[in-house]
């Protein structure tokens, strides 16, 4: 996943538990990279059709899920657009108009098909990503193995995704501070949780500058160009890490608005917390009592 | 010295030994450094994380440290640099009032995990 992991946990045999968290979360890499020869994700973007393993599989049907929940402001076949604007590889480039919507063409995830375990990419150089997803995937699926262990407190950080499980061994919540984009300023708040998953995505984790403009790494599906939507950051908090992962991204896309429209109209079981470019800070309701913060917010109701 | 008080020495020695450990093992408190201007927070900053923080105003700069747990004003253009003259603090205030500025060191937890 290129990025590091902490795992904090308190159970019967936490050192057993570790172990068997970070070998189940470094098999999910080795399956889902897009840039890795071996990996299952590869070989099918490589091929066009590919048995995958019931994790893979897993993993992109729940993509496939929020592609359709979120009319495709979430998209997990973006790969052939991020590559034009040298994203993955850190070859940063601006491309031509005409190269962005050839690559578009080839994200349509409604052409795969999926027969039992056999994916085919039903267009041809079609190439999925499933970066947007897959660290929330890995913590979401390790709390449920820790559960299994019977591990009754944890937090998994991955790469800045967090997601909990239980109270802190004390019996209190959980801190999360959550990142202020405005890197030399300090959080824009902090959440008092329990057994929840935290994800921030934002343009400003990761861009590049070209003739004084800036171009930041999440892509707008509709047009293939970063997603200009007033947002600075967004923040998804909720019972399940896979949903946070995919709803962070797509509601950074969808813009103020929309998402706050999506929110009203979901009722899915998530909040959030909105930073706008001007420096608005908006949060659902459902966290109004467990966030904290030093600026001004507002509380967004449904 | 006989046997007995060497072994009770021993076991402080062990204790201490442990103690330190401990203590050294510990993160270096949860306290915050709150900086403010009229009482508007500017940022707030751990206080176990070194870093210099430049705060410009229309009255002038005034330029925080945090440094190995405490919080100095290294340098600021106010008239009388009551504030630089201050020096490092660990607990309590540095107020430069011809900026209306306050570094504050306050017991705000620091979060166990920091979303980004």
């Amino acid at each position: 996943m290129d990025t590091y992991m902490s795992l904090t946990l308190n159970g019967n045999n936490p050192e057993n538990s570790i172990k068997k968290a970070e070998a189940f979360i470094k098999k999910l890499d080795r399956l889902l990279s897009a840039h890795d020869k071996s990996s299952e994700i590869f070989k099918l973007n490589n091929s066009g059709r590919k048995s995958l393993s019931p994790d893979s599989l897993s993993v992109l049907k729940s993509a496939l899920k929020y592609y359709r929940l979120t009319d495709g402001a979430f998209n997990p076949a973006m790969l052939p657009v991020t590559t034009l604007w040298g994203f993955p590889d850190k070859k940063y480039r601006v491309p031509d108009s005409s190269e962005v919507l050839k690559a578009l063409k080839l994200a349509k995830p409604e052409e795969i098909k999926i027969n039992g375990s056999t994916v085919k990419l039903g267009v041809i150089d079609m190439k999925l990503d499933l970066g947007g997803i897959a660290k929330g995937y890995a913590s979401q699926k390790t709390i449920e193995l820790l559960k299994k262990e019977k591990v009754d407190s944890a937090l998994i950080n991955l790469g800045g995704n967090i997601q909990t499980l239980g109270k802190k061994p004390d019996g209190s919540l959980w801190t999360v501070a959550v990142e202020n984009p405005n890197k030399n300023s300090s959080y824009l708040g902090q959440l008092k949780i329990s057994d929840k998953a935290v994800i921030t995505s934002g343009g400003y984790e990761r861009y590049f500058k070209k003739n004084g403009k800036t171009y930041h790494h999440i892509i707008d599906p509709e047009n293939g160009y970063p997603a200009v939507s007033g947002l600075k950051s967004v923040t998804i908090i909720s019972d399940n890490g896979i949903q946070a992962d995919a709803l962070s991204t797509a509601l950074f896309v969808m813009g103020r608005e929309k998402a706050v429209e999506f929110w009203k109209t979901s009722k899915s079981g998530f909040d959030f917390i909105l930073y706008t470019d001007n420096g608005k800070l908006l949060i659902s309701e459902g966290i109004e009592n467990s966030f904290y913060s030093d600026l001004d917010y507002e509380v967004i109701n449904e | 010295m006989n046997k007995r008080d060497f072994i009770a020495i021993g076991a402080v020695l062990i204790l201490s030994a442990i103690g330190f450990l401990f203590f050294a093992f510990q993160p270096k408190g949860g306290a915050s450094v709150k900086i403010s201007i009229n009482s508007d927070v500017q940022g707030t900053y751990p206080l176990n994380e070194n870093r210099t923080i430049n705060i410009k105003t229309d009255g002038g700069f005034n330029t925080v440290v945090i440094k190995d747990g405490s919080v100095f004003i290294k340098d600021a253009d106010c008239p009388d640099k009551y504030c630089v003259k201050q020096g490092k603090i660990n607990s309590g205030s540095i107020i430069c009032l011809p900026h209306r500025m306050t570094v504050e060191i306050t017991d705000q937890q620091q979060p166990d995990a920091v979303a980004r």
